[in-house]
């Protein structure tokens, strides 16, 4: 696959979009070539049959060199459906969430509801690993909402590892609820305490309980394949959504038989022991993450901060205490009110990157808000060619990407190729078990 | 049934917070042997979080500490001490996988770092789990979880359009960092099984969360949209929000969170309402026309849920077949139902603290448990263990550097 420099423009118009592209000199060439990167998976196979909330296993499988096919039926993905698209038109070979989660990935069409495809599935699960799906009420695709159970995966191969994602696990008094991810974040404890107090809770503009779920299911399925490999057992996995959500409250819940506290939404902000912490402040040209609180190591941070600010000629009496011996467990609301809106004024005058740029120099434990736009400028992220431009040939675009989860030493967990097309390796992996299923009827009948 | 999927495992831990804590959990549940170093003279700021001078609990009462650190062994190591490299080094020696979460360069300060450790140990595991990774002009950044959610994008995307961004609460690139190292980590035991050869990973808590959010940045790099907070809406469904229900006792923060994913949704709602005149209208007949009057939709729904209570309501709404749920508070979740099936909350007694709950991870193996618990060390409490049963050391030498100051 050829990478690109990165340059200004970031989407490369379709010199002549090939959407139908069935050539098979144009299938696959990444996963062909030998792969850069570090390939901690290689030689694993593993079937992706999730729906959108497992979608980020398979990916980062496949960035660890497993080779990753998701089995679509022959209508695709319903995520190939979701918008927004690239270009005016809804079109199930360019919606950017299904692009975006799907990297690396192979594709097959299979009809689970036909025998002779169910036969050829069962053929494709013989030559794998693992099988991955989603579960529970609301699955469409995988093999258990086809019928095809434990006891059939494992009679066409005794040392698959099946891994699960469902809303709930698949039992339990939930096991057969519906569950999307504001539905699981609800039951999950993290919903509630997220907002402004005079709102209802709310959640992220992206589903963020399905990247704790897509990773929980990910490292699911290591565990399994290093139970197989270690123990010589094969294992299935049940891994629940609405659990992965309770991790991210960071104990607080657990707290309650101590502290009585229940959660509450404090919008951009910290509720400590005697007083109410902004954490959200405005700048000139957006928002920055700034804390007046936490323990001895943070004090450093606050104190540069004033210290700036007094170079900068803000000279207000709540600045003036000596800020290494500053404990946000002992302070009031009166003071913190006073100091916050000297803060608060000073943060107005200066724009989100000017005042990150000083808290890079100087250790100041401020953030800027960022949005996709700043992102993609970071000169952080660049320095470490975090973005990559991948030629996706298939589709006659290139497109800019996040492209390493990690760096290791054996190379970047990187994105290997583009999203598939919907059946594209249907030649190269389905085609040797067609024949290989007829040479076996043949042997049979000789 | 297996006891313990790394039971042979051996796993040091430096660094402290949640991050880093949470990623080693995953093994030591399932029976790997973790040890924590730490000191009293730079304790693990979790230790420290509810703590104020004359707490009789010291630096052992942190709940906090107590919940992240369960299933593991302690000692305290004074790394500023000439002769606390020694120790470091038999520890490295001892084990398979080495984590650390501090800040770039801390590690090589004291000799530490794999380039060093490789040599003596081809191999080693090493993660480095810090906020913006271990190179680029911005390595240094001292960040915490606010601020790597900060700049991940998760606060820009999360909250209301005219309000000021918040983040999902509880510090998102602190959970799901653990998840990416567990990841990484058995995929290289996996790798090391095959090869011999160890690897070191650099995980930038920053950019494993912008790769969770690849669709904000592909939306940007290939249509030119930034995405923005939009409340609880959603592009595909509506109505798709959280409703305000009816108070119970002096409770009026009552919610529930409902997501009609398309017509048949919609229908078996308008029934659940009892068909108001309003709900039958055209306009909200289809997926598209609920969305362009999302507004009106809500209000007129909220105004039907203000009269429920949100328990009896997501249950009548369950019961049909939608896509319903009330939304549970921390003390209610803890009674959730479904989460006690699975065993999520675990009890175990901790000698300061006494009992408390900790939770253990979202996957269940078919033919293998998470192992017996024993509760977070108190600072220092396995030291002697360790030395004497891990590294092997003789009584008079661990003596000797107990008295030289390095065990503090």
């Amino acid at each position: 696959m050829l990478l690109l420099p990165r340059s200004g423009a970031f989407l490369y118009a379709a010199a002549s979009p090939a959407l139908a592209c069935v050539n098979p000199l144009c299938v696959d060439n990444a996963v062909a070539t030998p792969m850069e990167g570090n390939a901690n998976l290689a030689g694993f196979r593993i079937l992706d049959c999730t729906e959108e909330s497992g979608y980020l296993a398979g990916k980062l499988l496949a960035e660890l060199g497993a080779e990753v096919i998701k089995v679509e039926p022959p209508s695709g993905d319903p995520g190939r459906y979701r918008p927004p698209f690239i270009g005016a038109n809804p079109n199930p070979e360019l919606s950017v969430p299904w692009l975006a989660l799907n990297t690396s990935k192979r594709s097959v069409t299979l009809d689970l509801a036909s025998a002779a495809d169910r036969e050829l599935f069962l053929a494709l699960v013989a030559t794998a690993d693992a099988v991955l799906e989603t579960a529970g009420a609301n699955a469409t695709l995988g093999p258990l909402a086809h019928g095809i159970d434990e006891a059939m995966l494992r009679a066409a191969n005794p040392n698959i590892a099946i891994c699960r994602l469902s809303p709930f696990g698949l039992h339990g008094p939930y096991a057969s609820r519906r569950g999307s991810d504001l539905t699981v974040l609800a039951l999950g404890g993290n919903l509630y305490p997220t907002g402004n107090p005079d709102r209802a809770p709310v959640r992220c503009a992206l589903p963020v309980s399905h990247f704790h779920g897509g990773l929980e299911l990910a490292v699911a399925t290591v565990f399994a394949l290093w139970s197989r490999s270690v123990h010589g057992v094969a294992q299935t996995v049940d891994v629940s959504l609405q659990e992965c959500l309770t991790i991210p409250n960071m104990t607080t819940p657990t707290q309650y038989p101590f502290t009585g506290f229940k959660g509450r939404r404090v919008g951009g902000g910290f509720r400590g022991a005697k007083a109410f912490f902004r954490e959200l402040w405005p700048c000139k040209d957006g928002w920055i993450s700034f804390a007046l609180r936490g323990g001895p190591a943070r004090n450093p941070g606050i104190q540069a901060l004033v210290d700036y600010m007094r170079e900068c000629g803000v000279a207000d009496p709540a600045l003036d205490r000596d800020w290494l011996q500053y404990n946000h467990n002992t302070v009031s609301q009166e003071e913190v009110d006073a100091i916050e809106a000297a803060l608060g004024a000073f943060f107005r005058t200066k724009t989100m990157e000017e005042l990150f740029r000083v808290a890079c120099e100087r250790n100041l434990l401020l953030a800027p808000a960022l949005s996709a736009r700043e992102i993609v400028r970071s000169r952080q992220l660049a320095a470490r060619e975090f973005f990559v431009d991948l030629e996706d040939r298939g589709r006659g675009l290139i497109l800019r990407y996040p492209a390493a989860f990690a760096r290791t030493s054996l190379g970047p967990a990187r994105v290997r190729a583009p999203a598939p097309r919907l059946g594209e390796h249907n030649q190269l992996i389905l085609e040797p078990l067609r024949k290989g299923k007829l040479r076996g009827k043949a042997e049979e009948q000789a | 049934m297996i006891e313990g999927l790394f039971r042979n495992l051996r796993v040091l831990e430096f660094g402290g917070g949640a991050a880093g804590p949470l990623a080693t959990r995953y093994f030591a549940d399932h029976g790997a042997t973790v040890v924590r170093v730490e000191s009293r003279v730079r304790p693990d700021f979790i230790r420290l979080l509810r703590y104020t001078p004359g707490d009789p609990a010291g630096l052992d009462g942190s709940h906090m500490f107590a919940m992240v650190n369960v299933n593991k062994l302690g000692i305290a190591l004074d790394m500023s001490h000439p002769r606390s490299r020694e120790v470091a080094l038999r520890l490295v020696d001892w084990c398979d996988v080495l984590a650390e979460n501090f800040a770039p360069g801390t590690m090589s300060k004291w000799g530490l770092d794999y380039e060093a450790l490789s040599k003596r140990k081809p191999g080693l595991i090493m993660v480095s789990t810090c906020l913006n990774g271990q190179t680029g002009p911005e390595r240094q950044y001292p960040g915490f979880g606010g601020q790597g959610s900060a700049l991940a994008g998760f606060n820009h995307l999360t909250g209301w359009p005219d309000r000021e961004p918040l983040g999902p609460y509880g510090t998102i690139t602190d959970s799901l960092s653990p998840r990416f190292v567990a990841l990484l980590v058995a995929s290289a035991l996996i790798a090391r099984n095959r090869s011999g050869k160890g690897q070191y990973i650099d995980l930038s808590q920053v950019e494993a969360g912008i790769v969770c959010l690849s669709e904000n940045i592909l939306t940007y790099t290939a249509t030119g949209e930034v995405l923005e907070r939009s409340g609880n809406r959603s592009r595909y469904a509506a109505p798709h929000g959280v409703f305000r229900c009816a108070p119970e006792g002096d409770d009026d923060d009552r919610w529930i969170a409902i997501v009609v994913h398309d017509d048949a949704d919609w229908a078996k709602l308008r029934t659940l309402m009892g068909n108001p005149a309003w709900a039958r209208e055209d306009k909200f007949s289809t997926t598209q026309g609920r969305l362009t009057h999302v507004e009106e939709l809500e209000e007129k729904l909220e105004a039907w849920t203000r009269t429920q209570r949100a328990a009896e309501l997501a249950e009548r709404c369950v019961a049909v077949g939608l896509d319903a749920a009330v939304v549970w508070n921390f003390a209610e979740l803890l009674e959730d139902p479904q989460l006690a099936f699975r065993g999520h909350f675990r009890a175990v007694h901790h000698p300061v603290i006494g009992n408390h709950l900790y939770e253990i991870n979202a996957m269940r193996f078919s033919a293998a448990k998470e192992t017996v618990s024993r509760p977070a060390p108190r600072l220092g409490e396995h030291t002697e263990y360790v030395c004497r049963e891990l590294l092997g050391m003789q009584p008079q030498e661990y003596r000797d550097l107990l008295e030289a100051g390095v065990f503090r």
